[in-house]
């Protein structure tokens, strides 16, 4: 009898333990949001990946050290699903397919490379899964697809502005050769910069393609070069390839002129080129976070990302942080987690960003608002640094 | 098409072939032992870029140094490599096929992890530019061409004139029949797999000042060794000689013709020609 009394009491106690850990108010309150983040994490775009999983990281962490999301009454922690997909749309779509159905994600902020954006929108969009991300692909954004968020200037916001400028500053240029890899993103850029350069009055001498991970590049400089180019535009090679085709074209004795409509990471692309070959490059979609001329909120973000990963960011992480930012934001505006009324929070107005404002537009290019404008800033080169030359607006900006 | 042009292009397509040829030989030699194919070879390559990288862009040693560093630090993976993983799967094509992928993963992994993402450039160790009627060649492409070269005769001699030469080509011949003539198979698959290894080591090492270096740097030379070894013939060493300057050649003249994206087609169309043609390669035994 003595017994069982006993296990009655230590019953009670732990049932009444048990009562009181349910009814702690903090546990009541806290509730987890997963945000789904893509990208090619291993391969040669792994640098892509990593700065977009890396900047989430950092948005995720600082809201979750500031208490968490304030979301219609509920208190919530962000807990990031990291998927790689190795710059494959294939493995891109079953990475989507675990994110909603398995993780039950509603949000993925964050994916790069035009094909695997294409894939996983197949996903997404059906879902009403809000899905920002910087592929450059132009069939990203479109009226039937109007959960898809693009929150990195494209080609298509700054080739126009970019061949502008060179038109009005160095009037002697007249031929334009363009090298991008043979995919979605370098078809798409090399298409907007012949676009826009025909259309301002240059004769467009080359439009070449080569396959990523392409090491060797004099067989097809050597073809273009023959055509006598006033400037050399590497558009939408990464950083290692873009700084090999300039090393190897001033090997070859090019002197001309050198852009990079679509450059996003300059460090590395310098550290490969080398000073020399550098020298001079105009670059509209790039972004030091050490230069003198990027933002406070930028430089300090640069800074962050240095001390915990070892490795300078580029556009790619701060556009995915600012992303990351707003759409968390119009989360705790929207009051809800429903996708509709956060969308209805994130249009129809500017936001307050690392990036400084940012409008959401590009509806004459897309047919839909739903890419982030901001000014774009034209830099060049110097002595293996960059230096603001110009800030220019793109076309959808500007209205 | 002016014949300074032809030439320039016939030049670009050469230049680097040897630095394949090494890779392609490493290939052919481990198949010929082992009888398995090597899909991590291009991983041994990377690894024998950032040997050069940290010896000689990094801690500041002669490049004559890094190169021969690069060369035994990858030769001795190759042998560690093959006595931990491959000995085991000697024959075993399939099993060898499916660990070796393994191993690349792991190898990039891991250089990924040490190094980061971004790519590394190297300093040049030859600078300087040959111009003449037209046509540019950098020295440093020159150098790299003659130490592959060099490195290309130096095996051939090893292979027909050592006894450790004679021994890995009598194990390629027939394994069983060397063992009973008293050849240490065991020893001679090591051998020759960090031989192989340490061939891959020597162009990414030789390479590594010209292109950049970066963990998944071996996937293309390995596609590229692939092609030759099966144009000019498994296990032939003049033959992978003869793929690489043919592929180079196809390489660089058709450039001029096609997009670069187009010319990758070019090796595979010729590499289903031989197979259909002449399934042993141009230089293939039977």
């Amino acid at each position: 009898m003595r017994t069982a009394l006993s296990v009655i009491r230590v019953v009670a106690a732990l049932a009444s333990v048990a009562v009181m850990a349910v009814w702690t108010p903090a546990a009541a309150a806290d509730k987890v949001l997963p945000i789904g983040v893509l990208g090619p994490l291993s391969g040669g775009a792994a640098a892509y990946g990593l700065d977009t999983s890396r900047a989430a990281e950092m948005k995720a962490d600082e809201i979750n050290a500031a208490g968490g999301l304030k979301i219609g009454g509920d208190l919530y922690k962000i807990k990031l699903i990291v998927y790689d997909h190795k710059a494959s749309a294939a493995d891109a779509a079953t990475a989507a397919n675990k994110l909603l159905f398995q993780d039950k994600v509603k949000y993925i902020i964050g994916n790069t490379v035009g094909a695997t954006c294409n894939a996983v929108q197949t996903v997404t969009e059906p879902q009403k899964v809000l899905f920002s991300f910087m592929c450059w692909g132009t069939k990203n954004l479109a009226p039937d697809k109007p959960y898809s968020f693009r929150s990195l200037l494209s080609q298509w916001e700054v080739a126009e502005p970019f061949y502008r400028w060179v038109k009005e500053k160095h009037p002697s240029i007249k031929r334009i050769a363009a090298i991008s890899p043979n995919d979605t993103s370098g078809i798409d850029t090399n298409t907007a910069v012949v676009k826009y350069a025909k259309a301002l009055g240059f004769e467009v001498v080359a439009d070449e393609y080569y396959e990523r991970g392409t090491k060797d590049f004099y067989p097809t400089l050597t073809k273009i070069l023959a055509l006598k180019p006033d400037l050399l535009d590497v558009a939408a090679a990464p950083a290692g390839e873009a700084g090999l085709i300039l090393k190897q074209a001033r090997e070859l004795g090019f002197k001309g002129a050198k852009g990079w409509t679509a450059g996003v990471n300059p460090v590395p692309m310098i550290s490969v080129a080398g000073k020399e070959a550098a020298e001079g490059v105009w670059t509209p979609a790039n972004i030091d976070v050490t230069s003198e001329f990027v933002s406070p909120a930028v430089r300090k973000f640069g800074e962050a990302f240095v001390t915990r990963y070892k490795e300078v960011p580029g556009a790619i992480a701060i556009a995915n942080y600012a992303a990351f930012d707003v759409i968390t934001k119009a989360m705790v505006e929207a009051g809800s987690l429903d996708t509709d009324k956060v969308l209805a929070a994130l249009t129809g107005r500017p936001h307050q960003t690392i990036w400084g404002p940012v409008v959401i537009g590009g509806k004459d290019t897309y047919g839909i608002d739903r890419q982030f404008l901001y000014p774009v800033v034209i830099a060049e080169i110097r002595d293996g640094k960059l230096v603001d030359l110009a800030q220019v607006a793109p076309i959808g900006l500007k209205k | 098409m002016s014949l300074s042009l032809l030439v320039q292009a016939l030049l670009n397509g050469f230049g680097l072939a040897m630095a394949y040829v090494l890779v392609a030989l490493g290939l052919t030699l481990i198949f010929s032992i082992l009888e398995i194919i090597n899909f991590a070879h291009g991983e041994f390559y990377m690894v024998g870029a950032f040997v050069a990288y940290l010896a000689f862009g990094v801690w500041g040693l002669p490049y004559v140094v890094a190169l021969l560093a690069a060369i035994v630090c990858v030769a001795a993976a190759g042998v560690v490599a093959e006595r931990l993983v491959f000995r085991h799967l000697r024959g075993k094509t399939l099993n060898a096929f499916i660990v070796s992928l393994g191993l690349l993963w792991v190898m990039q992994a891991a250089a990924q992890l040490v190094f980061g993402v971004q790519d590394k450039s190297v300093p040049s160790a030859f600078s300087g530019i040959v111009r003449f009627s037209g046509v540019v060649i950098s020295v440093e492409r020159l150098a790299v061409t003659l130490a592959a070269a060099a490195l290309i005769v130096a095996l051939y001699a090893f292979l027909e004139h050592t006894r450790t030469g004679r021994a890995m080509r009598a194990t390629a011949q027939d394994a069983d029949a060397a063992a009973l003539l008293g050849v240490n198979i065991e020893a001679v698959s090591a051998f020759g797999f960090g031989v192989g290894c340490g061939l891959a080591g020597a162009s990414g090492a030789l390479l590594a000042p010209i292109f950049s270096v970066s963990p998944s740097m071996g996937e293309l030379p390995v596609v590229k060794a692939f092609i030759i070894i099966i144009i000019g013939g498994m296990g032939s060493l003049p033959g992978a000689v003869l793929g690489g300057l043919l592929l180079g050649a196809l390489e660089g003249v058709g450039t001029l013709f096609f997009s670069s994206a187009a010319v990758n087609l070019l090796g595979f169309l010729m590499v289903i020609a031989v197979l259909l043609l002449r399934p042993r390669g141009l230089l293939g035994g039977t």
